[in-house]
């Protein structure tokens, strides 16, 4: 009988249609559930960062074009904003306070895909607390005569996240005087 | 002894992934630089290993030959991507600590491989004790890979930010291949070697 042989061709396909059909709304399902909470999270995470770096931070706004100004209270502290650095194996994403007088006041790894054990050494403290009031001028390797030391042998992704810095605090400073 | 232990012990030694069936050696390469990632990877591969055995053991019966292999994947990306989704929202903790953990089960094969190799064949519960040994045997295999790279590339060990002190010379200088990509190459391939010299795991 055709009509039964047929069927019985077409049922892989039709086990593989149900099994798709299903998995896609149970994940839309999850993703429908899991999204508020989600970006509440995130949004928690970049103000407990911003946090650490102004520890008398009352509230955070955006500015413009990814520039947060930082408040305490009335007083404005500073700015915010993330620096994208070209690392070894990806880019390195970095966020940046800035205290009024141009200078740094402290950086912070978000993510990066640097090498295990080697140039994941950036995100942590012996050197990003380098950052911390140094002249934006300064932010540069010693062996290139400015104030950070580079990681032993992770020279790329030390001079990545520095070049980034320094490059887009330029950047960034010169919009915020230019704009206003 | 009963077929559940059995199953359970056979995943630690007779059929470790790592070294007997070497299965999952993508993730097990790029992960075992230190004794956290091991546990971190342990713990993911649980999660998801324990949930694709239970289903797909479920609905072995109805899965057709010929389209098995697309629906086994459709329910490990599922199941990865949910969790993910999951611990994000409700346990970011975790979340935050397992960080590329998650993600990177869907290559590793060894979800795929039980999935195809015993859990399509056998009961659900035998499947979980099969999960549960794999698991263990996967952890096993993680922790001297990179206890071994750990301590030689880095001269020092520290677990979950306890040290545990630095060797004399290594903490001076470490040997950094041991770190990278080609000295997890080595350090396996030198495991396996010995395993089987001695006698102690065969090939299947």
């Amino acid at each position: 009988m055709p009509a039964k042989s047929t069927l019985k061709n077409a049922f892989p396909i039709i086990m593989l249609t149900i099994v798709v059909a299903v998995c896609v709304s149970l994940l839309t399902y999850v993703d429908s559930c899991t999204r508020e909470k989600i970006s509440a999270q995130e949004d928690e995470a970049f103000k407990a960062m911003l946090t650490e770096m102004f520890p008398e931070m009352s509230r955070y706004e955006e500015l413009k074009d990814d520039i947060y100004t930082v408040y305490s209270d009335g007083s404005q502290l500073g700015y915010a904003f993330l620096a994208i650095g070209k690392g070894y194996g990806g880019d390195i994403n970095i966020l940046v306070g800035l205290s009024e007088a141009t200078t740094v006041k402290g950086i912070k790894i978000i993510s990066q895909t640097e090498t295990p054990g080697l140039g994941t050494r950036v995100t942590e403290p012996f050197f990003t607390d380098q950052f911390a009031g140094i002249a934006i001028e300064d932010i540069a390797l010693s062996q290139d005569g400015g104030k950070i030391d580079a990681i032993t042998s992770s020279t790329i992704s030390s001079s990545a996240v520095v070049d980034a810095v320094r490059a887009t605090a330029m950047e960034k400073i010169k919009q915020l005087e230019g704009g206003d | 002894m009963g077929k559940f232990a059995k199953e359970f012990a056979k995943g630690i030694i007779l059929s470790n992934p790592v070294f007997v069936l070497a299965l999952g050696l993508c993730p097990t390469l790029a992960i075992s630089t230190s004794i956290d990632n091991a546990l971190g990877m342990t713990l993911a591969v649980f999660i998801v290993l324990f949930f694709s055995n239970i289903i797909i053991a479920l609905i072995r019966n109805y899965v057709p030959n010929i389209t098995r292999i697309p629906i086994f994947i459709v329910i490990i990306a599922t199941l990865v991507t949910a969790v993910n989704l999951i611990f994000h929202a409700y346990l970011p903790d975790t979340y935050e600590a397992l960080g590329i953990f998650l993600p990177l089960i869907v290559v590793n094969c060894i979800i795929l491989g039980r999935a195809e190799a015993f859990a399509s064949k056998q009961s659900v519960v035998h499947s979980i004790a099969d999960a549960l040994g794999i698991t263990v045997g996967f952890m096993t295999a993680l922790l001297m890979i990179s206890f071994i790279r750990q301590v030689l590339g880095t001269g020092n060990l520290t677990v979950f930010g306890v040290d545990f002190g630095s060797l004399p010379v290594l903490g001076e200088h470490p040997i950094a291949i041991f770190i990278l990509p080609y000295g997890a190459f080595l350090v396996i391939g030198l495991l396996m070697g010995l395993f089987r010299r001695t006698g102690v795991m065969k090939s299947e």
